[in-house]
């Protein structure tokens, strides 16, 4: 393979999607739509940090059981949580809209023929395909990237340099997010023989892997985990716990959970909630491993640990009481990495299968 | 120049081409004849390297093309039936795009690409290809085959979609890359297409090769035997009298006009048998089959 044959169908293919009315009008209303819950989000932002500003300023006034409550200071990647929405819908949508008929347009219009009696690899041609989509996604990625970066200088809003590089980290997992749906496309573009049928194919793994697996996943986990145990016979509750971070801040002092009866630990209740903690465990991890193939669970997975770490912590573990340590973007990322591999095993998996059905296809 | 040995290609359990040997000397204007479906159409996608065949070898300008089909590419020239090209861009763009796998400079790129559009009469065009008719699409085609200058040139049915003028300037402009050298390879079902361009024909029928040669020379052996006899035309003013001859086989009379079947070429005791009678003779020939016939008849077999 030389890389200037590879070029030169990457170069076209690029300057196609950009220039093409379809990419343009995707794209520009996935920017406004951003720029819209941006700025929408830049509001939420300023007005969580007044009152982080102002808790700040009646900290000393606590006392009692709330002495040692510290407000947390909001992070502008909350921003950020109003584009992932968008992402998985209209972004999906653009990555669709330029991988869908990228060989099978060439074959309808017969310029595969002529393109190939020219010296050049059909990996070549392939290969130089999805580069050029993928630089396609990845200067819409960079320019929505750009103008969220911009509105928050507009409203001064200036990011540190760990939230500068959450924000790469989650423009990086938002184009991987992009290239699985590509690379979908970009399949079923290689194994129709019609546009049309790329297309439907497309849409139907779309919805497949976006809506039907997420419910097959829930449907698999009632069916494997069973019945939830029963509370024991006894009208006393455990004691609710509260994490919040919605308000930006979250309780420094400790709680018990175990349930207290008559002065010492029921064991009935303990065992009640260990068997609780266990099914919810069991069902979790059965949802867990069904939502790994589905691009848009990994990728909201991944968005909310970079973008709301505290959420994303509750949202592991729910029964886990104890106080959250930082553990900043590294150890965010750390807690994903299965969701990570997924969005990088999916793509490829589908890039694979389209490089074998192009190096195989029938060009009469 | 062109040279296929036992060339096969299989197409779920059936043969295409079937065991094809073929050869092309270099600056012929070889016309490749079959009808449709017989594998001219696979044979050229071997020749140029674009798939690889089942069995067998081929070779252009010596080398082996499944062994090494860029090189391939950069020797020859191909016009693909039903030729298509990227409709967002325009003539130029396309051959643009195209020219840069030969590794052209800019300079050189936009010199050939001027001198190609002005040889198929697309200069001055500045529609996009997707708006092009078929005829133009055709030119463009031809324009792109020639981008590399190449020694070997394949065109696959090169008229189907040309009017009159578009086929008198296609074959002007067949007769002129011949005259530069080129070894020109042209596949067509048309016969009186290629009768007119090709100085040598192959007639491929069920994907193997019927005949090669020139056309009398394929006309001649794709002819129905009739063993050694030979067919005369015979036609007087007056009425045509008995012709007694022991080579005479039979006599199929119409007036004075009769085809005379006879073991060998009798013409000249004939003719001197009729003037001896007083006869005016108007027309005496040997009848051959008509080349349109053969073909047609090879391509029913």
């Amino acid at each position: 393979m030389a890389l200037d044959r590879l070029f030169n169908v990457a170069r076209k293919e690029f300057s196609d999607h950009i220039t093409s009315r379809r990419f343009v009008i995707i794209l520009g209303l996935f920017l406004v739509i951003s720029a819209i819950g941006m700025h929408s989000g830049i509001e939420t932002y300023n007005t969580m940090l007044e009152s982080y500003n102002l808790q700040l300023q009646h900290m000393q006034d606590l006392e009692g059981p709330y002495a040692g409550w510290m407000p947390e200071k909001p992070s502008i990647m909350l921003v950020f949580s109003s584009m992932m929405s968008y992402m998985t819908m209209l972004g999906g949508i653009l990555a669709i809209a330029i991988g869908f008929d990228l060989v099978s347009k060439e074959k309808e219009t017969r310029s595969l023929k002529s393109l190939l009696s020219h010296p050049v690899y059909r990996d070549e041609i392939i290969n130089g395909k999805a580069l050029g989509g993928v630089g396609a996604l990845g200067f819409a990625m960079a320019l929505a990237l750009a103008i969220a970066l911009a509105m928050l200088l507009l409203f001064s809003v200036v990011p540190t340099l760990e939230e500068f590089a959450a924000i790469l980290v989650f423009g990086a997992v938002s184009l991987g997010f992009l290239l699985a749906y590509f690379a979908i496309a970009l399949m079923m573009s290689t194994v129709a023989k019609e546009s049309g049928n790329a297309l439907i194919y497309t849409l139907v793994i779309f919805f497949t892997v976006s809506s039907l697996l997420p419910m097959f996943g829930m449907m698999a986990a009632n069916a494997f985990a069973g019945d939830p145990p029963e509370p024991p016979q006894m009208p006393r509750m455990p004691q609710e716990v509260v994490r919040t971070s919605s308000s930006g801040g979250y309780f420094t002092t400790s709680v018990s959970q175990s349930v207290v009866h008559g002065g010492t630990e029921d064991p009935e209740w303990r065992e009640y909630e260990e068997e609780m903690k266990t099914y919810i465990e069991k069902r979790k991890l059965i949802n867990d491993i069904s939502n790994l193939l589905s691009p848009q669970s990994n990728y909201q997975t991944i968005a909310i640990a970079v973008t709301q770490p505290q959420i994303f912590s509750m949202m592991q573990s729910p029964y886990d009481t104890t106080p959250e340590e930082t553990t900043g973007l590294a150890g965010a990322l750390g807690k994903v990495w299965m969701n990570i591999a997924a969005l990088i095993v999916f793509p490829s998996a589908f890039f694979a299968a389209a490089y074998v059905k192009f190096m195989r296809m029938d060009i009469r | 120049m062109i040279r296929t040995e036992n060339l096969t290609k299989v197409y779920n359990g059936k043969p295409a081409v079937d065991g094809l040997d073929l050869e092309v000397g270099e600056g012929e204007i070889f016309g490749f004849l079959g009808p449709n479906g017989a594998g001219k159409s696979t044979t050229i996608l071997m020749l140029t390297g674009m798939i690889e065949p089942t069995g067998g070898r081929c070779f252009v300008d010596g080398i082996e093309v499944a062994n090494d089909p860029l090189n391939v590419k950069k020797t020859i020239g191909y016009l693909p039936e039903d030729v298509g090209f990227y409709g967002n861009m325009t003539g130029e763009q396309n051959l643009d795009y195209f020219a840069r796998f030969y590794g052209m400079d800019a300079k050189a790129r936009k010199e050939r690409i001027a001198e190609l559009l002005e040889l198929v009469h697309l200069d001055g065009v500045t529609q996009k290809a997707g708006e092009y008719s078929r005829g133009m699409k055709q030119r463009l085609g031809l324009a792109q085959a020639l981008i590399n200058d190449p020694k070997v040139l394949f065109l696959d049915e090169p008229t189907a979609n040309l009017d009159p003028e578009g086929v008198r300037e296609y074959r002007e402009l067949v007769e002129h890359l011949a005259g530069e050298g080129k070894t020109i390879f042209v596949s067509s079902h048309i016969l009186s297409e290629v009768r007119v361009v090709c100085r040598t024909v192959g007639l491929l029928s069920k994907g193997k090769l019927a005949a090669q040669g020139t056309l009398e020379e394929v006309a001649r052996a794709l002819a129905p035997s009739d063993g050694d006899a030979v067919r005369i035309v015979v036609e007087t003013r007056e009425h045509l009298p008995a012709i007694d001859d022991p080579a005479v086989i039979d006599i199929e009379r119409n007036g004075n006009r009769a085809v005379v079947r006879a073991k060998a070429d009798i013409r000249d005791r004939l003719s001197a048998s009729l003037f001896e009678q007083g006869l005016h003779v108007r027309e005496m020939r040997l009848e051959e089959p008509e080349i349109e016939d053969v073909f047609m008849a090879a391509y029913r077999r």
